[in-house]
């Protein structure tokens, strides 16, 4: 588990971070989510012991990273932004040079390192020159050196940035993978990756927490939508629709002659209630429904929202 | 610090760099050979190694250069800095690899002194001593530089800033006939790596100097690891 206690990074007069507050339970996945800038990188850096913190505590199973280094830093294996390869080397030379910086045994280093890249789908470029490697090879390579060790947290920081779509889903579904054994805090600047991957996530802007809440609940909270196309005109419609009990606010879309699309905000309460309810008025009207579709409100309507607020 | 010190030493052949060293150093030496043994048809191996110590000057930039700077433009110094392990292991890890190349070369020279083994006389104590000087200085050299390549962002700022430093310490020997006081002058003469070496030269075992050569080392390694620590925390 790592925890963040009141952490500030300044650069001369500029707080990169400031006075951040979190804490990652074990076995989670956790996005850190910013825009460019908002201080995701230096908080990476802080909690990987990579920078010493202006002021403030990181805290890696109670351990203090500033008096406990060896041991905090045993526990954890980061990606940085920029993969810290060398390029003159080995992919399988470079992973048990760092499984000896790790400190693994001796003996175990030859089946560590089969082993991880076996995981990471390296073992046929495993005696290729990194250098020589495509960017997407390259970030892999970057991730089997996160592993290197065994450490039960991975801190990455943007892992799928510059990669081309498929080498993008590749990374996910081994983020994913990964997260199964492993508590694994990434960073990342887009909102779909951290919806799609994450349990719980941070939000930063400017160097502060804005929010930290688990991903169900942030986008569950925001109520239930569902969205339906119904044959049947909107002046009969829509006050057959506002008589629901479950429906609190009718939007619509977009509307024919005999068929009208709306967007309707049902209480979170009786949202399993709500499709039946709508099912079984729609067939006293007798009008055919064309299409309904859970609208559940997307991570990036929060974010928006959180950071605008912010800069207001 | 063992695995930093292997993969420095590896890294010197995975790259042309350590034939560069290695290559110049003999090549150099085998034409100073030429000039002050063969063709004087002289035993004189001090004088020999006290001319090979000049090639340091050149040299031992060419060993540092890449050892902290490239990390710093690269930024593997991440993955360093994060592993359990302690800068001053990852400073002396490097430094110990620019140190090992070094004595592998200076072993490589024993094929000078089996030549001269063969057609004339030599007196180990006095050359044991001569090259325990020569080592030393190597040494001293090797512990400027890389704090130098600490300083720097890139390998050739690194490499031009430890040229520089390395012609000015041997210019101290010049500045020292130029200056008239004496307080100044004997400080020149502290700082001078060359002066230091003259007594080993000369078959003297100083210790005064193997303890001045000790130290320089030591210092510049300890300033080295408080300055990479220092940008840590300014966070530069």
């Amino acid at each position: 588990m790592i925890e963040l206690k009141q952490v500030t990074k300044r650069y001369g007069e500029v707080a990169a971070v400031d006075g951040l507050s979190f804490t990652a339970p074990a076995g989670q996945i956790i996005g850190l989510l910013g825009q460019n800038g908002a201080g995701k990188t230096t908080t990476l850096n802080i909690l990987t012991g990579y920078l010493p913190p202006t002021s403030g505590q990181v805290l890696v199973d109670g351990l203090d990273m500033l008096t406990n280094a060896r041991e905090c830093k045993r526990r954890i294996g980061y990606l940085p932004e920029r993969p810290p390869l060398y390029d003159e080397m080995t992919v399988r030379s470079y992973l048990r040079f760092v499984c000896e910086l790790k400190e693994v045994a001796h003996r175990a280093i030859g089946d560590h390192v089969a082993q991880i890249m076996t995981t990471c789908g390296l073992t046929e470029v495993a005696g290729r020159l990194i250098g020589h490697l495509s960017k997407g090879y390259r970030q892999r390579v970057g991730v089997a050196q996160a592993l290197c060790g065994d450490p039960p947290v991975l801190v990455l920081d943007e892992p799928t940035v510059g990669l081309d779509p498929r080498q993008v889903v590749e990374i996910r579904s081994l983020i994913r993978e990964l997260g199964k054994t492993h508590t694994v805090i990434f960073s990342s600047h887009m909102l779909p990756e951290i919806q799609q991957l994450c349990q719980r996530v941070i939000i930063l802007h400017q160097g502060k927490l804005v929010q930290q809440a688990d991903m169900a609940a942030l986008t569950g909270a925001e109520g239930t939508h569902l969205r339906a196309i119904i044959a049947l005109g909107q002046k009969a419609l829509l006050p057959a629709l506002q008589s629901l009990p479950c429906v609190q606010r009718v939007r619509v879309l977009h509307a024919r002659r005999e068929e009208t699309e709306v967007l309707l905000e049902c209480d979170p309460a009786a949202s399993p209630d709500a499709e039946t309810q709508l099912f079984s008025l729609l067939c006293g009207l007798n009008a055919p429904l064309r299409l309904l579709t859970p609208e559940r409100s997307t991570l990036e309507e929060v974010f928006l929202r959180i950071t605008a607020n912010d800069s207001e | 610090m063992r695995a930093i010190w292997k993969r420095e030493l590896q890294a010197y052949f995975f790259t042309p760099v350590g034939y560069v060293f290695m290559g110049v150093f003999l090549l150099l030496s085998s034409a100073m050979f030429y000039t002050t043994i063969m063709q004087n048809r002289s035993s004189d191996l001090p004088t020999f190694i006290g001319l090979m110590s000049y090639l340091w000057m050149l040299l031992c930039p060419v060993l540092t250069m890449r050892l902290l700077a490239e990390e710093r433009s690269r930024r593997t110094d991440q993955l360093l800095l994060t592993s359990p392990v302690s800068l001053p292991a990852v400073v002396l890890g490097k430094y110990l690899a620019a140190v090992t190349l070094m004595l592998v070369t200076v072993l490589l020279t024993g094929l000078f002194v089996l030549i001269v083994a063969i057609y004339g006389a030599v007196y180990p104590a006095e050359l044991l001593v001569s090259y325990l000087g020569f080592v030393l200085q190597g040494c001293a050299f090797i512990a400027l530089d890389l704090f130098l390549s600490g300083c720097a962002g890139n390998q050739v700022t690194a490499a031009v800033m430890a040229f520089g430093a390395n012609l000015l310490l041997w210019m101290l020997d010049l500045l020292e006939n130029a200056v008239s006081i004496a307080f100044v002058k004997e400080i020149i003469s502290f700082l001078s790596l060359y002066t230091r070496s003259e007594p080993f030269l000369m078959g003297q075992l100083s210790f005064a100097g193997v303890g001045y050569f000790l130290s320089f080392a030591a210092a510049f390694i300890a300033l080295t690891i408080h300055m990479l620590d220092s940008r840590r925390y300014r966070g530069a």
